[in-house]
């Protein structure tokens, strides 16, 4: 019996770490999308809308749906498996948690771009709120997509009857998420004060930092009374006067040398 | 958990602050138009240049400052403090997708991821009080905390796509974001008394020390166990069920079911003899006594037999001074202190000197209430003495025995046809505020008799003969 049970036991389990591998990639891929869909939604109404940014907004959003709903088959449907043993279900109740934040979130940044959407449009340049952007959130789409580059041959057609369809199939959209939301959480019963997450408390600082950007954020953080940037200026200009100083230095002592 | 932004309380609270946001946002969209609206210079730092930063003007002070303060626009330097200075420090707009409108409630996952990245940039340097935040977050959102970490890390890595003014850019609008809306504990009261003074909205702190007030004159307020109440609550219904004409039988029918008024005829305020169930309901507690007209003239009878009767006469006066018209008050409040409470006065009631004191400096300003006070004490006194007293005084039995019960009706089908037809009107009330009125005046114009009456009376009277106490029944 025992035997038997092991032999079923491995399986199971290597059935269930693929299962758990799959939905892991699932959600982190979900989750990277939804922070692209929120930097993209934080350039709406900003000088930098435009037709473009809509339309990565909506290639963002859709494949952020897609992954959603496979995510939501995938889970579900593990979950409500009673026969799953305990630790695949503690893993699979952590990833359940992580995809439902980010289906708010997702939910909250699609009500808000909607809402948006109403008051700027694209096409009235001259009511744009001026937040001194002044690049387009191309790139945050690619990495959203996952594609190397997006093709910015496509521009959309600026049509009227466009723009209307599109405010219904997103209406739809973020009807189609809270159902999703609804539906989860009659389906499966994930008790949340009993998850435990295993990550750290702090998120480690990535080794890649900028650290030209560091300095240059560190700018912007302000002292009372000081003023860094003239600090900074300053240092430069004393840099290039001791480098004068140097070179005067070489000339003088090979004029002297030479003469 | 809440899943979707629902505002079903908050709504009806937050409705001021909406319409001053919606405003403001007109204003702040009007702002934009490069023709009429504020000049805008980019913005130099070390490496780039950032366009778009305003500089504030003397006479937009105040409103710049309102505006700093909701959120929709933000000092580049010294990003703590939302005023607008007027030096030529530079200002930006704030992008809409942080403006503050109420549809979207600010979220604490948002702070904590926001938290998150901060400590990701800062290499786990952050401030003391994102510190405390921090480590309360992480305890109340245990459970999604891998989520936020992964999902800062996500956003992090998202903002390194962006070219590097940009960066900076949407960093600050998201530091400016969170000094609005999770302001340090520090310059809390700053922020918050500057949106008060400027926008003259409720704000937060107005709400909250409202609900502080609230709760603590709650807990101020005398409890009753509710197994106390309940029992009283079952005590008066089992007491009144049978008197309830709905609930139970009514002598001798219900007018309503048999159009048959003779049960309010044998009900009426100043019926000589009362029905028997009405007599019953004396007996239940002094205040239905005292608001039964009827009770209140057996009651009168059976004082004005003890020679007391002052007590009920300056209730009486007492309901009349606060019921009245405003214009008699001075006039009631000074005839009842000359007939009452006045030294030597005719019907002197037997107050203590505290209340006494009291009422006595009210009456320096007479006001509905000013009476209050010796009112209540009489009340008590009449009914832990006198009522207890009329129970059991013959005055009282003879009413019972006299009280009738009528016979219940038994009307046919016609007959009740008969009744429906022979329906009339009742008295006017203004005719029976007339013979209230009557009646009131005659009871006055007979002089009525207490002991202190009696005793100057007969001290008149025999001043050679020793006054001895006239004969109470």
């Amino acid at each position: 019996m025992p035997l038997v049970n092991n032999k079923v036991g491995d399986d199971c389990t290597v059935g269930t770490d693929k299962v758990l591998v799959d939905g892991k990639a699932l959600v982190d891929s979900l989750i990277k999308v939804v922070a692209c869909y929120r930097h993209l939604a934080s350039c709406v109404g900003g000088c930098t809308d435009s037709l473009q940014l809509r339309d990565e907004l909506r290639q963002t959003r859709e494949k952020a749906q897609k992954l959603s709903v496979s995510i939501c088959q995938h889970l579900t449907s593990h979950l409500r498996d009673k026969s799953l043993p305990e630790e695949q279900r503690k893993e699979m109740e952590l990833l359940w948690v992580a995809f439902s934040s980010s289906l708010e979130l997702l939910h909250i940044d699609m009500c808000k771009v909607f809402n948006m959407g109403d008051i700027f449009s694209p096409a009235n340049t001259a009511a744009l709120v001026q937040t001194g952007l002044q690049g387009g959130g191309s790139e945050v789409a690619a990495r959203a997509l996952s594609l190397p580059d997006l093709n910015e041959a496509q521009t959309p057609t600026p049509a009227d009857g466009l723009e209307s369809q599109e405010r219904n199939t997103m209406e739809k959209e973020i009807s189609q998420i809270d159902h999703m939301i609804d539906d989860m959480e009659m389906k499966v019963n994930v008790l949340r004060w009993m998850v435990e997450p295993h990550g750290p408390q702090y998120a480690d600082p990535l080794s890649s930092t900028d650290s030209a950007s560091l300095a240059l954020l560190s700018v912007d953080e302000e002292q009372p009374g000081h003023q860094p940037l003239c600090q900074r200026s300053r240092i430069f200009v004393l840099l290039l006067l001791f480098a004068v100083v140097l070179l005067a230095a070489t000339l003088s002592v090979c004029v002297v040398f030479f003469s | 958990m809440t899943i979707r932004n629902t505002l079903r309380d908050h709504g009806q609270r937050y409705r001021p602050r909406m319409a001053c946001l919606k405003k403001a946002e007109k204003v702040l969209l009007e702002m934009q138009d490069p023709k009429t609206g504020v000049k805008s210079q980019p913005q130099r730092l070390v490496i780039t240049t950032i366009p778009h930063a305003i500089t504030g003007k003397e006479e937009a002070r105040n409103f710049g400052s309102m505006l700093v303060a909701l959120g929709y626009i933000y000092p580049l330097q010294d990003h703590k403090r939302l005023v607008i200075k007027p030096d030529a420090s530079l200002y930006r707009f704030q992008t809409p997708y942080f403006w503050p409108t109420q549809q979207w409630p600010v979220e604490d996952t948002d702070y904590a991821i926001y938290l998150a990245k901060r400590n990701i940039r800062k290499k786990g340097i952050l401030e003391l009080h994102e510190q405390e935040q921090y480590n309360r977050l992480h305890k109340w959102m245990n459970h999604k905390w891998d989520f936020i970490v992964m999902q800062a890390k996500e956003q992090y890595r998202a903002a390194k796509e962006r070219k590097k003014p940009d960066r900076v850019v949407f960093d600050c609008q998201e530091r400016a974001y969170w000094v609005v809306h999770r302001p340090p504990v520090r310059t809390h009261t700053h922020t918050h008394t500057h949106t008060h003074t400027h926008t003259h909205t409720h704000t937060h702190t107005h709400t909250h020390t409202q609900i502080m007030i609230f709760t603590q004159q709650s807990i101020m307020r005398p409890r009753v166990k509710s197994s106390v109440s309940i029992g009283a609550l079952v005590k008066y219904c089992a007491t009144y069920n049978s008197h309830d004409p709905f609930l139970s039988k009514c002598l001798p029918s219900n007018p309503w079911l048999t159009d048959d008024v003779t049960y309010w005829t044998l009900n009426m305020p100043n019926v000589e003899i009362p029905t028997k169930m009405r007599v019953e309901r004396w007996t239940f507690s002094f205040g239905e006594l005292l608001s039964d007209p009827r009770g209140r003239d057996d009651f009168r009878l059976f004082l004005k037999k003890e020679f007391s009767g002052e007590n009920l006469a300056f209730w009486e006066g007492c309901e009349d001074l606060k019921w009245g018209t405003a214009a008699t008050m001075r006039e009631k409040a000074e005839q009842i202190y000359k007939a009452f409470l006045a030294r030597g006065a005719p019907r002197w009631i037997n107050i203590d000197g505290k209340t006494m004191e009291v009422t006595v400096s009210g009456l320096k300003h007479p006001h509905r209430y000013v009476l209050d006070a010796a009112q209540t004490h009489i009340y008590m006194l009449m009914k832990k003495d006198s009522y207890g007293r009329y129970m059991k005084s013959p005055v009282f039995k003879d009413t019972m025995k006299k009280a009738i019960c009528p016979e219940e009706h038994k009307f046919s089908d016609s007959q009740l046809e008969q009744n429906a037809k022979n329906r009339r009107p009742s008295l006017s009330p203004i005719i029976l505020r007339q013979q209230e009125q009557e009646q009131r005046a005659k009871m006055a114009a007979s002089a009525p008799v207490d002991i202190t009456q009696v005793m100057s009376k007969l001290s008149k009277q025999g001043k050679e003969v020793p006054p001895r106490p006239p004969p109470k029944k």
